[in-house]
């Protein structure tokens, strides 16, 4: 098992890129006994411009907490896409949108239609969880029964917004690789 | 819901829990960028626990309330960035006049004036000593985790209850913003303000001399006692006093209290030094990048230690000068232009080579940054 | 308790000049006190900076002499942190209503329960009577030697905008009207606002041609008018008045009280304070 995982959340502000982060840490640090640290990078906006949160996951105590070498960049938007396709070395893996028109890029690419995904799963705006089910399906970075719990927890009292997290989070964890 | 051991949570959340943790009941602040988080959760948390919230009309008034609430016997605290930091100062020095104990959190970002007002700095290093006019010692503590968020805001009420001063949490963007798992655990230690014992008639709130650790106990309004707080020039029961040697007494107090009790206060954390040619003395967000340097510099041979400044003022020279008297070379990174390095300058023996490493486009320094150094320095 | 228990005597004579109205309302504020049977240890008088700044030396209660124009903001944190202290501010109008003018304004809005004493001498007089926010226009102050261009506040009229719910005013000349203001002011629950007119002999007088004690009051007692007087005149003829009385008297829940039922309300987990 990989010792630390590095991955990037990238989109605009509004989409839950924080969201998507906190959770991974806090199934990683509640859940798991494991060492998580999130950064975040964000204008005076708060909506509509560029925007991430950088989460590092390892077994042992995390020094550095932003993302030197990323293993998985995660783009929701093509401002994001755009600014790291070019940048990535080979060994990293880039989750995108269907909806962004594909660049050249030393990383693995994975395209899926996450905005689709999540529309059919009843909450358009599950973006954001839907690329988090699809990053813990495809790497084990933490179970995704730790996920789970940390949804429950995020929004406890909340159960109509429990429900469509899950939702959201299970139909990534479904989505097939293309 | 299964019980969690640690919790996933910003910096700025941890302050406010730390504060909570120590028995803060009184926060008044006006909301600023990047500590606006502390601000949130305080006017949730504080009314839980009985405690209050009030949003001032800006940090002049802020700091005065705190201050206000403070002297009536409720342990209070605020939250500012550099601007409200800036405006603060004047009445900072009530505070340290006035030997009123509070805590003051400046999540640092960049400046000067409005600066980058959502990135990070370490720039406020001198301001949090020497921001208020006129001679006086400070307490400010850094914190580099989200741990020692809520750890260091627990100990800065300790301390400020115990020395009747102003204690300024010098935190930053990087650390306040930043998500960690933390342990909000009981405090080992909660020290509540000495009161006074004498009879009534006799107390006098600024009669320091003889006291332990050379503080004067300090009874809140509404107590059995009278108390008169004073931010002029005032003798030992408070009353304005114009004598001159009266004024030298109590400004070589606002200072001396503070050296005489440098054990106790100063706290500094050590890594690898035992064997190390080189060091890296760091504070807050700086010594993340820091310890990832190290870990780096001795996976290629380099004999590296960290040095991490946990107590920032009254500033560790016994601690710095011992570290540079053992190593061939110092290396200061901080998101400033060398207010660490200027002070460490004055204990640093000639044989010790001092390097700063100095970012000031709101940028983390890299761990490669400080390698880059250490290697050329080994070479 | 008699009035003299809450002056320390021994420190006499008082700092102010001849003329000057201070001593008078600080006469007002301790029989205020004394007819109201405060406790010395409960009460706390919140100073700040300037001639009438000094009279926290002169009272044997509890006492906060802070920084210029910071007054209110001092005894909003006192006060909201023991709601038993009756708070007393005491403000020049420099401090007041022009360093000051934010805490003053907003104090009034927010209606934290203490009770501001202004008294405005027209100049900042310890610093040798340059004008202030509240200097009447065409005045000569030793900052304005070709005569004030700015209007001077109405410093009532800006509490009462600002919402307070008590605001009085008279001169230091009326003993009976200042204690029966400050004392029905103590007694308001909310901010309550008694500006005390006491013009500064030594530099506002002395600049604009008032040359004794007799002088102010004679400049005091042109421009005095009753809050019935004002009444049947027009803006025109009310213009350079000084409305003397209770000018607002109105109840409105003070910050404290509401801020209990926030209180209770996050202790039982509900979401509205009702």
């Amino acid at each position: 098992m990989k010792e630390t995982w590095q991955v990037i959340f990238s989109g605009v502000g509004g989409q839950g890129l924080m969201l998507a982060g906190k959770l991974l840490g806090d199934a990683a640090t509640g859940y798991e006994g494991k060492y998580a640290v999130m950064t975040s990078a964000y204008g005076v906006e708060s909506r509509g411009t560029f925007a991430k949160s950088d989460c590092l996951i390892s077994s042992s105590e995390i020094d550095y907490p932003e993302v030197l070498k990323p293993d998985v960049v995660i783009a929701l938007a093509a401002v994001a896409y755009k600014k790291y396709a070019p940048l990535l070395a080979k060994g990293t893996v880039l989750l995108y949108d269907d909806s962004i028109e594909p660049l050249p890029s030393y990383a693995e690419q994975i395209c899926l239609p996450l905005a689709k995904i999540a529309k059919e799963a009843g909450n358009p705006l599950g973006i954001n969880l839907v690329s988090l089910g699809v990053l813990v399906q495809q790497t084990g970075i933490v179970q995704e029964l730790s996920v789970i719990n940390a949804i429950k927890d995020e929004f406890a009292g909340r159960e109509k917004q429990i429900m469509l997290n899950l939702q959201s989070f299970q139909a990534g964890i479904r989505a097939k690789q293309i | 819901m299964t019980l969690k051991k640690n919790i996933f949570a910003m910096g700025n959340e941890a302050i406010t829990e730390g504060a909570l943790a120590a028995g803060a009941r009184f926060y008044a602040g006006y909301p600023i960028t990047p500590s606006s988080e502390i601000a949130e959760r305080s006017s949730i948390r504080l009314p839980q626990l009985g405690g209050m919230f009030v949003q001032m009309e800006d940090e002049i008034g802020s700091i005065a309330a705190v201050i206000g609430a403070s002297a009536a016997g409720v342990k209070s605290y605020t939250a500012t960035s550099g601007p409200g930091f800036s405006l603060m100062q004047e009445n900072l020095g009530v505070a340290v006049m006035g030997e009123i104990p509070c805590v003051i959190v400046n999540v640092q970002r960049s400046g000067p004036s409005t600066g980058l007002a959502t990135k990070p700095a370490q720039g406020d290093v001198m301001q949090a000593k020497w921001g208020t006019h006129g001679d006086h010692g400070i307490i400010a503590l850094s914190p580099s985790s989200v741990q020692e968020c809520y750890d260091l805001t627990i100990r800065a009420f300790n301390l400020a209850e115990l020395y009747r001063t102003p204690v300024i949490l010098l935190a930053d963007e990087i650390i306040g913003h930043m998500r960690e798992g933390y342990c909000p655990h009981l405090p080992k230690e909660i020290i509540e303000r000495k009161k006074p014992l004498c009879a009534n008639r006799d107390y006098k709130p600024y009669d320091f001399c003889g006291e332990e650790n050379e503080i004067a106990p300090l009874a809140a309004f509404g107590s059995e006692y009278i108390t008169r707080i004073n931010g002029s020039g005032h003798d030992e029961s408070g009353n304005a006093c114009g004598r001159l040697d009266n004024a030298d007494k109590f400004i070589r107090h606002y200072h001396e209290k503070f050296q005489k009790n440098r054990d106790d206060i100063i706290e500094t954390k050590s890594f690898d030094l035992q064997d190390a040619e080189y060091a890296i003395i760091t504070f807050g967000c700086s010594v993340r990048s820091g310890k990832a340097a190290l870990k780096l510099a001795r996976q290629k041979g380099i004999k590296v230690g960290l040095l991490q400044l946990v107590t920032i003022w009254p500033f560790p020279y016994e601690q710095v000068a011992k570290i540079c008297e053992q190593v061939q070379g110092v290396v200061v990174p901080e998101m400033n232009l060398g207010q660490i390095q200027g002070e460490i300058r004055k204990v640093c023996p000639t044989h010790c080579s001092l390097w700063g490493i100095n970012r000031v486009d709101s940028q983390m320094i890299t761990p490669y940054e400080i390698l880059a150094k250490l290697e050329e320095a080994a070479i | 308790m008699n009035y003299m228990d809450y002056l320390k005597t021994q420190d006499f004579p008082l700092f102010w000049c001849g003329g000057c109205g201070n001593g008078a309302v600080l006469g007002a504020i301790v029989r205020s006190f004394a007819a109201l049977c405060y406790s010395k240890e409960e009460t706390v008088v919140v100073t700040g900076i300037g001639c009438w700044g000094k009279a926290d030396d002169y009272v044997t209660t509890n006492s906060f002499h802070g920084t210029h124009g910071r007054a209110l903001a001092f005894a909003t944190g006192i006060k909201l942190a023991n709601p038993k202290l009756q708070v007393v501010v005491l403000m020049g109008d420099g401090d007041g209503v022009t360093i000051g003018g934010n805490h003053f304004i907003h104090a009034a809005r927010r209606n934290v329960d203490v009770t501001a004493i202004l008294v405005n001498n027209y100049n900042y007089g310890m610093t040798g009577g340059q004008y202030s926010g509240s200097t009447p226009l065409n005045s000569i102050t030793s900052t304005s030697r070709y005569g004030h261009i700015e209007e001077g506040f109405d410093i009532c009229q800006l509490a009462i905008a600002a919402g307070a719910p008590f605001v009085a005013r008279t001169s230091s000349d009326d003993p009976l009207a200042m204690q029966r203001f400050i004392t029905a002011g103590l007694n308001k629950k909310g901010f309550s606002l008694i500006e005390v007119i006491a013009p500064c002999p030594t530099h506002f007088g002395k600049n604009n041609g008032m040359r004794n004690a007799a002088d102010l009051m004679k400049w005091v007692k042109e421009r005095s008018i009753s809050v019935a007087r004002a009444h049947t005149m027009n803006e025109e003829e009310l213009a350079l008045k000084l409305i003397m009385g209770i000018l607002t008297d109105t109840e409105r829940e003070d910050y404290g009280s509401k801020y209990s039922r926030v209180i209770a309300a996050a202790q039982e987990g509900r979401r509205d304070i009702k």
